[in-house]
């Protein structure tokens, strides 16, 4: 008897249509994650991955196939029961961060409580928790402007975390900072994946992509390799130099 | 319960919004509201008259005698050149007042009112053009009023034709200057030219429709008769027991045909007065005045409206990814519209109390430098800030909806 996998992916296809030309953005893939596991979807610019993470993200939907969250069929959600899915089940970490600028790091945080109707007091508690666990406790009242780029990806992983979502979901997270914060950033994520959070790393780094257990690579729309994060990550380096 | 709460922590935080997007553009969202302030002020304080003209021409009225018939010629404030047909009519005069004497029932209160302008003087000083009354000794009952000091006439001055005098305020005023009232009573004063004993001094009755109702005299009507003619046109107020004017209608009716020899078929050569058709002629006035501010207030507003919805057009065009931000962290589509609505329906509410204020403010100044009244009523106060609200709300609606309805994935790239 096998575990439900969080995430079911099934032959999904996103065609996009830009004047007459349809561009198929994903072309049928195929995967699955289960809970607690650190997978890297890796791929230039141009090979789904930004489609790949919308979808995955609920913020998008499928031309065709399935995708399954926690059992849940995506597609047959309302635009509201998707909102909501997103905020339950997604923690999303970005590449440029997408703080509120006039809101401190606390505030920042607690968003995704208000929009789960969480009560003041104990927004205000998880707020603190999950900004202690990214190590900030002593910057809980600083506006993102008082912060460094470090810290202000890490208050970002915090507003992810404090839901306590399924699956955590980052864009590039250390796509904005200099090596050694990004460096800061890979080992929390590390952390998290010792805690037993299931984390999808979207990058486009071989670098990153095998420091993860597993990674997925895409190209033109296909996964071309699904392994271990170091074999898939040097996969992809020689046929990417051979076409250059 | 889940539902509650979350709308509640939703609407909390579209104000925390708001008071930030207020904070952090304190001369746009001034600029913004401009509009509202001007137009909501501009109505505030042409209500805040209008509402002042009437409570005090309510209580002027009220000096008139609700429930008295004023028999007469012609109507008073004549708007539909009546005049010209009914101006051969016959004269009211003794005859009829006779007849009401002596045959209503109904009646409580009978005085005849002849009027002419002449001078009233005292020694060096002499007023000019003061309307003499010649009346009854049921003047006061009839057409209400008061004597602030000494005594109002008995049918005895009436009967005997007595040169006695009872004084408007404006008159003493001139006359007596720095008097006390009581050391006015007894003086002799000259009316027209010809002696009389100041026997009283009716109450100041102020302004009615911009005329001065103190400069005035009264004396009998058969000493007014004696002095100056008896040939001048009278008019006749009967008041009524309260709730019985009609009754009292139909039976001077009956009374004043038959006295005036009136043919039957044929239409009645004289009418009845009533206080009332002030306070018609009035409302019809302010009426119109009233649609005047709604009409300037509804462009206004709708002025300031436009400048709202294209602030807010601004506004959620600048925070684009912000809103894609707040869509991937679970914000629905109707917390999106909920966060932009109280954004304008705030800002246009501020807008609407600013203007309220200096609407007030306006009108209270105008009160204190010109004979206009002024009353800032709650529902002013309600009304300026209920419309300017709903204006944020209707205005604000198409950029909510349209921010409301961004792809989240577009939103959150837009650079």
């Amino acid at each position: 008897m096998s575990e439900t996998p969080l995430i079911a992916v099934d032959r999904m296809t996103r065609v996009y249509r830009v004047g007459e030309e349809e561009v198929r953005a994903l072309d049928g893939v195929s995967f699955d994650v289960r809970r607690g596991e650190w997978v890297a979807v890796v791929g230039q610019s141009g090979s789904g991955k930004s489609t790949l993470m919308n979808l995955i993200g609920a913020l998008d939907s499928p031309t065709s196939g399935t995708y399954c969250i926690n059992g849940r069929d995506v597609e047959k959600l309302s635009d509201d029961e998707l909102a909501d899915l997103r905020n339950r089940e997604i923690g999303f970490v970005f590449q440029t961060f997408q703080l509120l600028p006039r809101s401190t790091a606390l505030a920042n945080v607690e968003l995704p409580l208000v929009y789960r109707g969480v009560g003041r007091a104990e927004r205000r508690e998880r707020a603190v928790a999950a900004l202690e666990a990214v190590g900030l406790s002593n910057r809980m009242h600083h506006r993102p402007n008082e912060l460094s780029g470090g810290q202000r990806q890490r208050v970002a992983i915090a507003r992810a975390l404090v839901g306590q979502p399924s699956l955590l979901l980052a864009d590039e997270p250390t796509g904005n900072l200099d090596s050694a914060t990004g460096e800061d950033i890979m080992r929390l994520f590390g952390e998290l994946h010792q805690r037993g959070n299931t984390i999808l790393l979207v990058t486009h780094e071989p670098r990153l992509a095998a420091r993860c257990p597993r990674a997925i690579r895409l190209m033109d729309g296909r996964v071309v390799a699904d392994g271990p994060g170091g074999e898939v990550a040097l996969l992809g380096v020689a046929p990417a130099k051979v076409s250059a | 319960m889940t539902r509650i709460r979350r709308a509640i922590s939703e609407v909390g935080e579209a104000f925390r919004i708001t008071l930030g997007t207020l904070a952090s553009h304190r001369l746009r969202s001034s600029l913004t509201t401009l509009g509202i302030v001007i137009g909501v002020a501009t109505v505030i304080a042409i209500v805040a008259i209008i509402q002042g003209l009437n409570s005090s021409f309510e209580e002027s009225i009220q000096g008139f005698g609700t429930n008295t018939l004023y028999v007469a010629r012609y109507r008073w404030l004549d708007l539909s050149g009546e005049y010209w047909r009914v101006r051969n009519r016959k004269p009211i005069g003794d005859r009829e007042l006779r007849a009401i004497l002596r045959e209503s029932t109904v009646a409580v209160a009978t005085s005849p009112t002849v009027s002419v302008a002449a001078s009233v003087s005292r020694g060096e000083r002499s007023v000019e053009r003061v309307n003499v009354n010649g009346v009854g000794a049921q003047y006061l009952v009839a057409n209400g009023g008061g004597v602030r000091a000494g005594r109002f006439f008995a049918e005895s001055d009436s009967e005997l034709a007595r040169p006695a005098v009872v004084l408007g305020a404006e008159v003493v005023d001139r006359l007596f200057p720095g008097m006390p009232l009581e050391a006015v009573l007894g003086q002799r004063v000259l009316v027209g030219g010809h002696a009389f004993s100041v026997v009283g001094l009716t109450d100041r009755r102020g302004r009615f429709l911009g005329i001065p109702m103190d400069n005035n005299v009264l004396i009998p009507y058969t000493t007014f008769g004696h002095f100056f003619g008896s040939k001048r046109p009278m008019n006749i107020a009967v008041a009524a027991p309260p709730g019985r004017v009609a009754e009292l209608e139909d039976e001077l009716t009956s009374i004043l045909r038959k006295a005036r020899q009136v043919k039957p078929g044929k239409p009645d050569d004289f009418l009845f007065n009533r206080q009332d058709q002030f306070l018609k002629f009035y409302q019809g006035l302010t009426g119109a005045l009233y649609a005047v501010a709604v009409g300037v207030g509804f462009i206004t507003l709708i002025v300031g409206g436009i400048g709202i919805m294209n602030i807010m057009l601004v506004s959620v065009h600048e925070r684009t990814r912000e809103i894609g931000l707040r869509r991937a962290l679970g914000a629905r589509r109707a917390t999106i519209l909920t966060q932009f609505l109280v954004e304008s329906a705030l800002v246009a509410t501020m807008g609407g109390a600013i203007g309220t204020a200096i609407g007030l403010g306006v009108a209270q100044l105008i009160a204190l430098l010109s004979p206009l009244a002024a009353a800032a009523t709650p529902s002013a106060v309600a009304l300026g800030l209920g419309f300017s609200s709903l204006t944020g709300l209707v205005f604000g609606s198409w950029p909510a909806w349209r921010a409301a309805n961004l792809d989240p994935v577009e939103a959150l790239r837009y650079e």
